[in-house]
């Protein structure tokens, strides 16, 4: 498991990121291609859900991937809890995907919505246990795009 | 009204336009696992202590305080047992979070430090410390529970970069062994089928099962690490069981396990 930008405790934070991120946008060639990029991003797609009083982990999971390339993250969930995973891509141009399985391989989530570099996906567990958070890159004008994954719960 | 033939034309246009995109993302409703070889597969995501208790708040009203422990811990020499105690800790301290005791908060915080510094990440978490008793003092508790959390993570990243991956490891199946005591001593309590499948966790167990099996063999055979795998693999087959198969007897095994090797992780016990 890999362990990345784990520095956001608070609105004061997430204020602050969003500082940063609008100071990136206006850069005109993204030089350095991170999955730590990728992992802003994420915790920018997170940011209306810690505003509706979910916990967002502190934990994010990445690394890159072809264009229609999969990954399975396995995650352990708990019924009673609701999440909201959250994916994004720092690669302007790149679109990409995120859907909750169950240990049985059924799409289990509750919505899931996509917009360009940022997706994201909610699952009420049904029951307590195992499941998989299916990634994949839809379109990306590279060959390899990073990714991060982050989710919160309430 | 949209019955001109242009606006028949220009509704059909734009759902054409419509449909590659949402082509490009509708999940098939079923998968084959097994399609995704190993290293399609990340490994299991370790859920914090604060994840389960969320939902036995939801259940019912838990008597926090009856589960926070008692005593300050004393740093042990041994840094496996050390890494095993920083996770044990942190897990204390969402308990304590729980309980909104403030002071046991605050304790646990410095606890944290000491303890990090035994194993040379103290300054990965003096902010998150200093965090923790501030917004302890100004009772807020989810900030509190997001440093902790946050803690967790930092002392684990922190050891990665100083390639102690077994020992980042233990941090987190320390936190998990405390965690998994409370939440049995609550379950048992106010029995319920829904608070006892917050326990079916089999994939977590064998995770971690497997991570004590790669790691170096010095650490493998390290008379604490070698007891609580042995732990492991007598919970195993009991989450293993789907959630509503696991009886009040299963909650009661699995409590005593773990109470009995956090009771080791604390206090050194005789199988060290």
């Amino acid at each position: 498991m890999k362990h990345f930008l784990n520095q956001l405790s608070s609105m004061q934070t997430f204020r602050l990121l969003f500082g940063v991120l609008l100071m990136c946008s206006v850069v005109p060639a993204q030089l350095h291609a991170t999955v730590d990029d990728s992992v802003s991003f994420a915790y920018e797609a997170a940011l209306p859900y810690y505003k509706q009083g979910f916990s967002i982990r502190k934990d994010a999971w990445g690394g890159d991937l072809g264009v229609h390339d999969k990954k399975a993250v396995s995650i352990q969930l708990f019924k009673g809890n609701t999440y909201w995973f959250l994916m994004a891509t720092e690669v302007k141009g790149a679109s990409l995907s995120v859907h909750i399985y169950d240990d049985k391989g059924d799409l289990v989530e509750g919505e899931s919505w996509q917009k360009g570099r940022f997706a994201g996906a909610r699952i009420n567990p049904k029951s307590t246990g195992t499941y998989f958070a299916i990634v994949q890159i839809l379109k990306s004008p590279e060959e390899r795009t990073t990714w991060a994954l982050v989710y919160g719960y309430k | 009204m949209m019955n001109s033939p242009l606006h028949t034309i220009v509704a059909s246009l734009m759902l054409l336009l419509m449909i590659p995109a949402a082509r490009a993302d509708i999940p098939p409703k079923k998968i084959t696992l097994s399609d995704f070889p190993a290293a399609a597969v990340d490994e299991v995501v370790v859920p914090v202590p604060s994840e389960i208790f969320a939902v036995l708040d939801k259940l019912g009203n838990p008597n926090w305080k009856a589960q926070l422990r008692e005593g300050k811990v004393k740093t042990p020499e041994d840094r496996a047992r050390t890494a095993l105690l920083l996770g044990n800790v942190i897990a204390e301290g969402f308990v304590a979070v729980e309980s909104e005791d403030s002071e046991r908060v605050k304790e646990i915080g410095r606890q944290v430090l000491t303890l990090a510094e035994a194993i040379n990440v103290r300054k990965s978490v003096i902010t998150r410390c200093k965090s923790i008793t501030d917004k302890a003092d100004a009772r807020d508790w989810r900030g509190v529970r997001s440093e902790f959390d946050g803690a967790l993570q930092d002392v684990r990243a922190a050891m990665d970069e100083l390639n102690d991956h077994d020992l980042s490891q233990l941090v987190s199946l320390g936190g998990w062994l405390r965690g998994t005591e409370v939440l049995t001593s609550i379950v048992q309590n106010g029995f319920s089928k829904d608070g006892a499948e917050l326990l079916h966790q089999p994939e977590l167990v064998n995770y971690f099962d497997r991570c004590i099996g790669s790691m170096t063999p010095r650490l493998r055979k390290n008379p604490l690490v070698s007891h609580i795998r042995d732990v492991l693999r007598k919970i195993g087959p009991i989450v293993g069981e789907s959630g509503s198969s696991i009886t009040v007897e299963n909650v009661k095994t699995i409590h005593d396990l773990t109470r009995e090797v956090n009771g080791q992780i604390v206090s050194g016990g005789n199988k060290s």
